[in-house]
């Protein structure tokens, strides 16, 4: 008993002072690859966009080596972006704001009010999730074309006589497409975000006088700001620079800011200008992601 | 109308059923709407898709499993998925390890490194890689494709791993290196033992996304194709019903990987 308390005080105390001594030397070690990683496939590749961004085309997929502010210019003044902008940001804000909406019931519902059966639920959003981002978006080709379910339904009822070609190849067809596709996951965010609420809570505010909605507004909301806000700024980063549904369901009228920005570095476009317009995208991202957190400050006091 | 409404609410809630189970019906039906439409058509015999469908026929899966472009797609998203899954198993692994288990100076900077790719739309990812690889004058191929895969499904193979390590008593470890473990012998021993159930969930999740990543590797892909950029080929340029029928494979996919990780999945919204 004796010896064993002899040699067990002395490393007791050891202890602390050995883990921090390893804490120094082992952490740097462990995270080299990833510190290769990141810089060669992220850090490098983003700061020379940043600074492609300020040198001049000189056509034909080349450019100058001087820095100048040229293609900030031509990105802000050039009437050709203003559209595609605003389009962005209008179905980028609506689609946002519409898929927190729809997602946020369902959620509560598999957070609250199943008894059993949640796991089910959300395998079943996990299997939309997984189905395929381009398959998706090529269904409801199918669903709003001219011959779709859509028009053809409305035509059996009588509804309408002949197809409703503003459907398909519209900025409808965009934001009913990209709400559609970020819903699974704005779900999955705010059901994460309600794990920490607990249920009890809920039921005193209830008990307290707070009918369903009241309790909902004032007392579920705040406490799961966390999620909402990931699911808005999520959402918005994901459908404003979405560049592949425009080009599938946008028609002409339908067309977002990452289309030309794509465009400009798939062909011998303008690679320096197509870096600025990203630049200025990520750099309404900021401002909107800024917003946000002011947003779930505010509403957490 | 208005009372007939109501009448049927009053039915339905003398079943228990309220407007929030109507809604939540209905938002799924939304949200599964596109893969049935995809599965019916993929079994249509004719190529105008066109409501509602007249004959039945497996044309499109013939020609879906009698195309090479299809199966070689389907191979290299494959290979693709399980290289991407290996390097970010291994790497993020010790970055999460790291960050969660030693105080370091530095230690918020490492961790928005890593969760930064996932704050920027892939496009950005994806101009920015196809910019420095035209620098370095490399060829785009399936290895440039890995990068961008790495570096996108990363944050998310880092996010659920880390909230699986938080769960974890730390005393294990301390047991570990009261009894004279070195920090090695206590990961080998201790730590990964435990953790490397959440090691395989979190690496099916990198294995989803790269699977079904197309921003990025729109711009990194060289000569062979992945399935997804297959599937844009045949979706852009025509109506081609076969992209109901790889669709339908996919959706089937899907089922699968899900059913197969649901333990997993249930555990971590448990």
């Amino acid at each position: 008993m004796g010896i064993g308390q002899g040699v067990l005080i002395p490393v007791r105390r050891q202890r602390p002072r050995r883990l921090a001594r390893a804490s120094r030397r082992w952490p740097l070690l462990l995270l080299l690859p990833l510190g290769v990683a990141l810089s060669l496939g992220f850090v490098v590749p983003l700061a020379l966009l940043f600074v492609k961004s300020f040198q001049t085309s000189l056509g034909y997929g080349q450019v100058s080596d001087h820095l100048t502010f040229s293609a900030y210019v031509t990105a802000l003044t050039s009437p050709l972006y203003r559209t595609v902008a605003v389009n962005a940001l209008v179905i980028g804000g609506i689609g946002t704001v519409l898929t927190l909406l729809l997602s946020f019931p369902l959620a509560y519902f598999i957070r609250f009010r199943m008894r059993r059966g949640q796991n089910t639920i959300l395998l079943l959003i996990m299997i939309t999730l997984f189905a395929g981002y381009i398959v998706k978006i090529y269904a409801w080709t199918t669903i709003l074309g001219t011959y779709g379910l859509i028009n053809t339904g409305l035509e059996r009822i009588g509804l309408i006589s002949q197809p409703l070609s503003v459907l398909l190849f519209s900025r409808f067809a965009v934001l009913i497409v990209v709400t559609y596709l970020s819903i699974p996951v704005s779900t999955l965010i705010l059901v994460g975000s309600m794990q920490n609420v607990n249920r009890g809570v809920l039921e005193n505010a209830r008990d307290l006088g707070a009918g369903g909605l009241r309790t909902v507004t004032s007392v579920l909301v705040p406490l799961c700001m966390t999620g909402i806000v990931g699911s808005l700024a999520y959402g918005f980063v994901v459908i404003a620079g979405d560049y592949i549904t425009p080009q599938l369901v946008g028609g002409t009228t339908g067309q977002m800011i990452g289309v030309p920005i794509s465009d400009q570095f798939l062909t011998i476009g303008d690679q320096p200008l197509g870096s600025a317009l990203s630049f200025l995208m990520l750099a309404v991202f900021v401002i909107v992601y800024f917003g946000l957190t002011q947003l779930e400050r505010f509403k957490g006091i | 109308m208005t009372s007939a409404l109501a009448r049927l609410r009053r039915r339905l809630r003398r079943r228990g059923i309220g407007l929030l189970h109507v809604y939540v019906g209905l938002l799924l039906l939304f949200l599964f709407l596109p893969l049935a439409v995809l599965i019916v058509f993929s079994f249509a015999a004719s190529g105008q898709l066109r409501f509602p469908i007249t004959g039945l026929s497996l044309r499109w899966y013939r020609e879906v499993f009698g195309s090479s472009t299809v199966i070689d797609g389907i191979l290299a998203s494959l290979g693709v998925a399980v290289v991407t899954g290996a390097i970010v198993a291994a790497i993020g692994t010790l970055a999460a390890v790291v960050v969660n288990r030693y105080r370091f100076r530095g230690a918020g900077v490492v961790t928005a490194v890593i969760l930064a790719p996932a704050a920027l739309p892939g496009l950005v990812i994806g101009i920015a890689l196809l910019n420095f690889f035209g620098d370095l004058h490399m060829t785009l191929s399936l290895l440039t494709v890995t990068v961008g895969h790495v570096i996108y499904t990363l944050p998310f193979f880092y996010l659920v791993l880390s909230a699986r390590l938080r769960r974890f008593d730390p005393e294990l470890e301390e047991a570990a290196t009261d009894m004279g473990a070195g920090p090695l012998q206590r990961f080998r021993r201790v730590t990964a033992p435990l953790i490397s159930p959440a090691i395989v969930a979190s690496a099916f999740v990198v294995l989803a996304l790269s699977w079904d990543e197309f921003q990025i590797t729109f711009f990194t892909i060289g000569d062979q194709s992945t399935l997804p950029l297959v599937i844009w080929s045949r979706a852009r340029l025509s109506i081609d019903p076969s992209v109901n029928a790889i669709g339908t494979l996919m959706v089937a996919g899907s089922l699968l990987v899900v059913l197969f990780t649901r333990r997993f999945i249930a555990e971590s919204y448990s």
